[in-house]
């Protein structure tokens, strides 16, 4: 796949610069340098392909800004990384919202944060940042925004049309799970469109990961994505393990993809609950959570907190696991997979609830690589892409698992997919603990202040609500010099303004509990 | 903030009865209903609080409104940014008098974390915005901490605590 993707853009491209990089070093297999002239067709190529953008980001290197396209491909891995170099006084580069929908957001992140215009953009207005804002926060030298820019700010103002109204849903709303807020234009009580507006949980995560050593940041992560903590932190250290070319022993391995696992478990459960509680039914929240709270008591044994963990360290853990902590995790397996049955019978089989969600906020698998989404979204219109699969990292490529994938795409299979994961996760913990094998736990010869060689890595996990990836740039200091994450609930979250286009408004909020959408994650 | 509604209504009252005011007092410190309004990590804590191993119910304060107007307890459970900052006031001033705000975890006390050199989007501390009556450090407070920081509100506004304190033995 790699070398026939190479060899065609060699032969339709010209004017491009591509080669094969290590991917065991850089975590992509290939490096490509476009032109400001070159850079749309390059994308359309792509987009031919049938890659999906899994990221868009900007890196200021003071004498230029480098504006870096992540592709890859559902169904072999391939991942591209294109660069475009554009100047930093008035920086401008072509648009590829055109092709992929997703880059909408993407651009506009990057407009708001590094000043980057974008040529054909429809709406390059501010989705993240305040009022008050008067620099582009992650440019390395403090440049003032811009008059043009500044007119911009305040600009989320809906115009005032006939015979439509206006919700606010958010920020501050039960089923919008945190403080995200969608603008929907309403007829009667049909969407007629809706926008999201974010930013209201923005904690700076990308600024704070320049300004601190990669050591400083390991309890970040736990804080972007608190239901899948372990995930994000594994996200993080194994990125920088392959930026160092740290070698994990096998224990470590085994430990980190059971506890990940039993997170997954974890925030599967939270997620049951909000999701049937946005359906109006409070009940299977109190069973949830009596089943979270044992996972909880497990993981609080090795990692010493109960949600926020900061449990995985540069080439190992924190400390290792006992006999109890086996103990405990298989008396849960027993007893979860009890409870799953029961879960059938209250949720699965309830009449009720099915006709709520069967049939509803439907996905095509043809839009998929649009939005660049990933998860239960995507396994859900019966697309088997599991980052665990095809780019296996910890221990998953010793332990034979299977993927669940839906049919139709409707909350109804989201909602499937997701409660057959909880089952595949319990199977994969047990399989792990048998193979579980003695020796050390930590890597010998860490050193304390990492500093690793320069260049770039991406490097990406299945968390829980899909493909959340790493891109550091380091400049051989202790500190990255740049950190970006790519995370899930973001490009899913693109894709409900057009599933909840001329639905019912209770519709959508069933689609958008369905999403399992975690805030912090998405404003970073 | 100044013309808000909490300066008017906390003004004491002209003809003030004891007895009646300490019953009233009482009765609200055991029935406190606190607004759904969940703003990061520690919003999970705050639900675990409120399910059924810490059950917040057995304080009479399970009952989650969702709407300000019904509620006289906001817990502000996670961080405030500049862009909510705006929000968190107007719900604040909805709630009816009496009412009274928990800052729970470090970033609504004062920033937590995120209050670094250079910072640029989060509000360092929620008492900047609001009065805050009971502050609960941790990241996140455990449920039983948050369970204890209800116990010191009862007390704040009753004067006097109905359950026994544990003595640290160390």
């Amino acid at each position: 796949m790699v070398k026939k993707t190479l060899e065609d853009i060699k032969n339709t491209l010209q004017d491009v610069d591509a080669s094969e990089i290590s991917y065991a070093e850089r975590g992509y297999h290939l490096a490509i340098e476009a032109q400001k002239g070159s850079l749309v067709s390059v994308v359309e190529f792509f987009a031919d392909k049938g890659f999906y953008l899994a990221d868009l980001c900007c890196v200021d290197y003071v004498e230029y800004l480098e504006l870096v396209y992540l592709f890859n491909n559902f169904k072999e891995l391939c991942r591209a990384k294109v660069t475009l170099k554009v100047e930093p006084d008035k920086p401008v580069a072509p648009t590829i919202s055109h092709i992929y929908t997703m880059a909408h957001w993407y651009e506009r992140e990057i407009h708001e944060f590094f000043g980057v215009y974008f040529e054909g953009h429809q709406k390059l207005t501010y989705l993240f940042l305040h009022n008050g804002i008067d620099c582009y926060p992650l440019r390395k030298n403090r440049v003032p925004v811009t008059d043009d820019d500044k007119k911009l700010l305040d600009s989320f103002k809906p115009e005032e049309e006939e015979d439509a109204f206006f919700i606010n849903l958010g920020p501050q709303h039960p089923s919008t799970h945190g403080v995200l807020r969608v603008v929907l234009k309403m007829d009667g009580e049909y969407i007629l469109s809706a926008e999201p507006v974010l930013g209201y949980l923005h904690r700076m995560h990308e600024k704070m990961a320049e300004n601190r050593s990669y050591q400083q940041f390991l309890p970040n992560p736990a804080r972007m994505d608190y239901p899948g903590a372990l995930l994000f932190n594994l996200a993080h250290v194994a990125a920088v393990e392959k930026l160092c070319g740290i070698e994990v022993p096998e224990r470590a391995q085994y430990i980190r993809t059971i506890t990940c696992e039993l997170n997954r478990i974890s925030s599967h459960l939270l997620w049951i609950g909000a999701f049937l509680g946005d359906l109006g039914g409070l009940t299977p929240f109190l069973y949830a959570f009596d089943d979270r709270e044992n996972i909880l008591d497990i993981l609080e044994s090795a990692t010493g907190s109960r949600l926020t963990y900061c449990y995985f360290r540069f080439g190992g853990l924190y400390n290792d696991i006992d006999d109890n902590f086996i103990d405990m995790t298989k008396k849960f397996i027993k007893r979860m997979h009890e409870r799953l049955g029961m879960y059938e019978k209250l949720i699965t089989k309830n009449v009720i609830f099915i006709n709520r969600v069967r049939g509803i906020g439907i996905l095509e698998q043809s839009e998929v690589p649009k939005y660049g989404c990933s998860g239960p979204i995507i396994r859900s219109t019966g697309m088997p892409f599991d980052i665990r699969k095809v780019e296996p990292y910890a221990a998953y490529d010793k332990i034979d698992f299977e993927i669940p994938t839906g049919k139709t795409g409707d909350n109804m299979d989201r909602y499937m997919v997701r409660m057959k994961e909880m089952e595949i996760s319990l199977n994969i913990v047990e399989k792990a603990i048998e193979k579980l094998p003695s020796g050390p736990f930590n890597a010998e010869k860490v050193p304390k202040k990492l500093k690793p060689p320069k260049g770039d890595v991406y490097h990406a996990v299945e968390s829980t609500r899909g493909e959340t990836g790493v891109y550091i740039v380091s400049d051989e200091s202790d500190k990255p010099y740049r950190m970006r994450w790519r995370v899930p609930s973001f490009s899913n979250l693109m894709t409900f303004p057009a599933l909840a286009q001329r639905t019912l408004l209770a519709d959508a909020i069933a689609t958008m509990g369905s999403f399992d959408l975690v805030i912090p994650e998405i404003d970073r | 903030m100044g013309k808000g509604g909490f300066y008017l209504e906390t003004k004491d009252p002209i003809i003030k009865f004891a007895v009646v005011e300490k019953i009233l007092n009482l009765a609200r410190a055991n029935s406190l209903w606190p607004m759904t309004f969940g703003l990061a990590c520690c919003a999970i804590e705050m639900m675990s609080t409120a399910m059924a191993r810490f059950d917040i119910d057995r304080f009479g304060a399970g009952i989650f409104r969702a709407s300000p107007r019904q509620s006289d307890l906001m817990i502000v459970s996670g961080t405030v940014t500049k862009k909510m900052a705006p929000t968190l006031v107007t719900l604040y001033e909805q709630m009816p008098s009496p009412k009274w705000v928990i800052a729970m975890g470090n970033c609504a006390i004062s920033g937590g974390p995120f209050a670094f050199e250079g910072q640029y989007n989060v509000v360092e501390g929620v008492d900047l915005l609001v009065p805050v009556d009971v502050y609960i450090p941790g990241c996140p407070p455990r449920p039983e901490g948050l369970l204890e920081g209800l116990m010191k509100l009862e007390e704040k506004i009753t004067g006097t605590r109905r359950f026994p304190t544990v003595e640290q033995k160390w």
